[in-house]
């Protein structure tokens, strides 16, 4: 018998750490390979991990609410089935590999479960079942909070109560940056008792009479709410934005979708005007590239990207997921549909993987479902812009000093004015507007 | 104000020269404080008890008489060295030399943070207030503080009917400062000082009797840490007399009983050592409205404020009477003081006893951390797994690390045998760190040394979960 301790592994380039939703198992439960121990959240996706091994649950390395590090223990496995060594450099012994610190630096070696060597079991002799539990309980007198001298110094000059803050090293030890993080956060004004556990913490069991309360639940913010919090307060803070208003007059897009629409749905593709906005825009950043570029301002550096990779906004009942249509300028008009529905499919489900939401260089995002008619579209850094469409809806115009009824598209596009002018994004605006009333010229777009 | 009176204003007074107040002194110094320091005996004394009198003069004659001891130790090896003597006289010549250098890099210190060293006795008069008066002809000083830190120590406790008289009845200090080696000694008291000064008096050549009246040595320390220096005592020929009160000393003769019997010791010198006693009796406290507890000690909060603008540290404070305990204290006092957070909150008081062998704790033993709940598991290497331990001749003690399961975090490490006293401060950084065995396991310590039974004891630890012994790394060649 060998304890395993399998790490939270890098599902996808980017990501740093993930949420732990649901645990399938527990400690003592028996489970077989490739048998779901437990899902977590990552940046867009709800990812199940299954086991690597036959064997038994000897310890989980977190609660359902709980967010690790990519390469820290996730499930500490016994097993009697030869494990697979991990990646290791040569002459890396197997006994000093065992007691090597987690490697979250090292995607590609804590994407295997690293094994213990069988005669040197690294984990703690006698390590409780559940480390939480036993800890969460009412504590011996002689049991001090689990935190350095010096950060015990650091809490007292913050005026932090340690108890109160949770740790996220092992075995609940509390570090400095978890200080740090607990001072700056607004304790909320409800009492909790457990100020991250992962449930809602529901106020009240039965509607009651009496005075409304001002907070009537604390919800903790979580999962992909917290990821989108986290990203548009980032492009809120960070980006510069200057937002373009335009009408397009979209007679001929209304006719080319009427013209390509039953051809495609013979093929069993559902068509939208979404391919063909996607085209539209694909073909203007070819004219434009400075639209598909980032900036870095920590390196000073202006990345001008070699694929063009369209982030598609998708709404979801957990919040907006954004899948990418990679290398979009690739592909066929029905290519792109069918891609398209898939995406957003995956993405409704939720079994959208982050290789799927990476790598984008644009994004289209859409208003009007709820009757709106037009809206400031958010950049997603790093890109550098972000094209938002409206509704197609008759209005009147002047043609030729006569008012006409006319579909119109209301389109917005907001650019970061640290990389990009007024002239850059009308520059890029007039090209889509271009396409966009005369998507014959698509046909030589490249 | 009395007519005559000219008080002088001082930002922050400290009274009291041993470790604890001179820390304090030169912290506050750091800190942008005008510091002045009243030390009974000025800048001749500073350093205190545990400089003048207490652990270096201490260490110095345990060095020597282990010296003197080992050299006969070592026969065994091959070594030679004829007949070995320790000068007494010369000791004490050379202990001296090595405290005046020792004091006079404090005077220093103190000198270069300007720090104002005031020789006399301190007392208050009033809150705010206070008089330094000196043992000559000065005239009193009359001060007046913003802030005071009081560091005033402890003094050996004496034993009712046998007072001492600094020839035949000595304390500990006197003890230090022996001209010449008693044929014989009674040490009364079994505690640490008691302890120390008995095994270094019995090394050097004196009988030695051991005098204790409870049924133990070493009280407050766990009994299982005892045995290797009960067996070294026996093979020193110091006898240990545990249970037995001592009733009367007339010159040459000891009176003790345990229950009934009577035992009568012929001795040429008493050695006293059975406590100390705070100093805060004759401070004036009543005068700032602060009454000390039925044992001395003053209440103080964890800032080490007694009340508004007074601090209190070191042996008038609970807790154990250590130097180091003193030293930290202060440096909490003294940032308190000056406005900013502090508090003194350390998850253990290391303890060390310069015994053969030396015994050092730090954290819960064993039974004490079960006695506040915890479920522990305890790790424990002997001394005869070290293959260094072997080649100092060393075969008597252990190393233990006691870990709370739920947490798995070392709580308690204690070490007996050579050096046991500077092997204990990393214990006491895995017990602050909140270390786990595998850290300690995975720390690389150097071979072959006595560093490495901490992490073996990890190791074992980490065997006996897994019912298995392996070789332990200080035991390889």
């Amino acid at each position: 018998m060998s304890e395993l301790e399998f790490r939270l592994p890098d599902v996808g380039e980017g990501l740093s750490e993930a949420e732990i939703v649901e645990w399938h198992v527990e400690p003592g439960s028996a489970v077989k390979r490739d048998q779901v121990l437990v899902d977590v959240e990552t940046d867009k996706s709800l990812v199940e991990l299954p086991s690597p091994v036959n064997g038994t649950v000897v310890r989980l390395g977190g609660d359902a609410g709980d967010v690790l590090e990519v390469g820290a223990v996730l499930v500490v496995l016994e097993t009697d089935e030869p494990v697979r060594a991990s990646s290791r450099e040569p002459g890396d012994g197997a006994a000093s590999a065992s007691l090597a610190p987690p490697t979250p630096a090292a995607p590609a070696a804590a994407a295997t479960p690293v094994e213990e060597a069988p005669e040197a079991p690294a984990d703690a002799p006698d390590a409780p079942e559940d480390t939480r539990a036993a800890v969460d309980g009412a504590a011996p007198p002689g049991r001090r909070v689990l935190a350095s001298p010096a950060t015990r110094k650091l809490a007292l000059e913050l005026g932090v109560d340690l108890s109160a803050v949770w740790g996220s090293g092992p075995g609940g030890r509390i570090s400095k940056d978890d200080v740090t993080s607990f001072a700056q956060e607004p304790q909320a004004p409800a009492p909790s008792a457990e100020p991250r556990s992962g449930a809602p913490m529901a106020v009240d069991e039965q509607p009651r009479p009496g005075p409304r309360r001002l907070v009537d639940e604390v919800v903790p913010l979580r999962g992909l709410r917290r990821q989108i919090a986290k990203s548009m307060t980032r492009s809120w803070r960070d980006v510069p934005h200057i937002t373009d208003f335009r009408e397009v007059d979209a007679t001929g897009l209304v006719a080319a979708r009427a013209r390509l629409r039953p051809r495609l749905e013979r093929e069993g593709v559902a068509f939208t005007y979404l391919p063909l906005l996607v085209k539209a825009v694909v073909a203007s950043l070819g004219g434009h590239p400075k639209l598909n570029a980032s900036v870095d301002m920590d390196a000073e550096t202006i990345s001008y990207h070699g694929r063009r990779n369209i982030g598609l906004a998708t709404t979801t009942d957990a919040g907006l997921i954004v899948p990418v249509l990679k290398d979009a300028d690739t592909l066929s008009l029905s290519e792109m549909a069918r891609q398209i529905d898939l995406l957003a499919d995956a993405a409704r489900s939720r079994t959208v993987t982050t290789d799927q939401t990476s790598e984008g260089t644009f994004t289209i995002t859409n208003f009007g479902t709820f009757g709106g008619w037009i809206g400031t579209p958010i950049i997603r850094p790093p890109e550098a812009a972000i094209a938002g469409f409206g509704r197609i809806r008759d209005a009147v115009v002047a043609v030729d000093g006569v008012p006409v009824v006319r579909p119109t598209l209301p389109v917005s596009v907001s650019a970061d004015h640290r990389l990009l002018d007024g002239n850059d994004l009308g520059g890029f605006l007039t090209t889509l507007i271009e396409y966009l009333t005369d998507p014959v010229l698509l046909l030589e777009a490249s | 104000v009395v007519v005559g009176e000219v008080a002088e204003g001082v930002d922050l007074l400290v009274v009291g020269g041993g470790p604890g107040g001179y820390s304090a002194a030169l912290r506050a110094a750091q800190l942008g404080r005008s510091v002045m320091l009243v030390n009974r005996s000025g800048e001749a004394g500073v350093g205190g008890v545990c400089l003048q009198v207490g652990c270096i003069p201490s260490k110095a004659m345990i060095e020597v008489a282990d010296a003197a001891h080992r050299a006969e130790a070592l026969s065994v090896a091959g070594l030679t060295v004829g007949e070995v003597s320790v000068d007494l006289a010369r000791f004490q010549a050379w202990k001296d030399d090595t405290v005046a250098g020792l004091t006079s890099g404090v005077v220093g210190l103190l000198r270069r943070a300007g720090v104002e060293v005031v020789p006399g006795d301190f007392r208050f008069t009033r809150p705010g207030s206070g008089v330094v008066q000196s043992a000559d002809d000065r005239p009193p000083r009359h001060l007046q503080y913003t802030d005071v830190i009081l560091a005033t120590g402890s003094r050996p406790l004496e034993l009712p009917g046998l007072p001492r008289d600094g020839t035949s009845v000595l304390d500990s200090t006197d003890a230090l400062a022996l001209q010449r080696l008693p044929a014989s000694v009674a040490v009364v008291g079994g505690g640490y000082i008691g302890l120390e000064l008995g095994t270094a008096l019995a090394k050097l050549g004196s009988r030695v009797t051991i005098v204790e009246a409870l049924d133990r040595l070493l009280p407050g320390v766990d009994a299982g840490l005892l045995r290797p220096v009960r067996q070294r005592l026996k093979a020193l020929g110091a006898e240990v007399l545990l249970g037995h009160r001592v009733q009367g000393f007339e010159p040459g003769r000891l009176t003790a009983t345990a229950h009934d019997e009577t035992v009568e010791l012929d001795v040429e010198k008493v050695i006293v050592a059975i406590g100390r006693k705070p100093n805060t009796d004759d401070i004036g406290l009543s005068k700032i409205g602060i009454t000390p507890g039925a044992t001395g000690l003053l209440e103080v909060g964890k800032d080490r404020i007694a009340v508004p603008h007074v601090a209190a540290i070191g042996d008038i404070t609970p807790g154990p009477a250590l130097a180091h305990k003193a030293t930290a204290e202060a440096e909490v006092a003294a940032e308190a003081l000056c406005g900013r957070a502090a508090a003194f909150d350390p998850a253990t008081v290391p303890a060390v006893v310069f015994s053969d062998p030396e015994i050092a704790v730090a954290g819960y033993a064993p039974d004490e951390a079960k006695t506040l709940g915890m479920d522990v598991a305890v790790g424990r290497l002997p001394l005869t797994a070290s293959g260094r331990a072997a080649t100092m001749n060393a075969a008597d003690g252990f190393t233990q690390l006691v870990v709370d399961r739920a947490t798995d975090a070392v709580v308690g490490v204690q070490i007996v045998g050579p050096h046991a006293s500077e092997l204990i401060a990393e214990g006491v950084l895995a017990i602050e760190m909140a270390a786990s065995p595998q850290d300690l396991l995975a720390s690389i310590h150097p071979h072959p040394t006595l560093s490495e039974m901490l992490s073996d004891a990890a190791r074992d630890l980490r065997h006996r979960a897994a019912g298995a012994t392996v070789p332990t790394a200080s035991q390889a060649s």
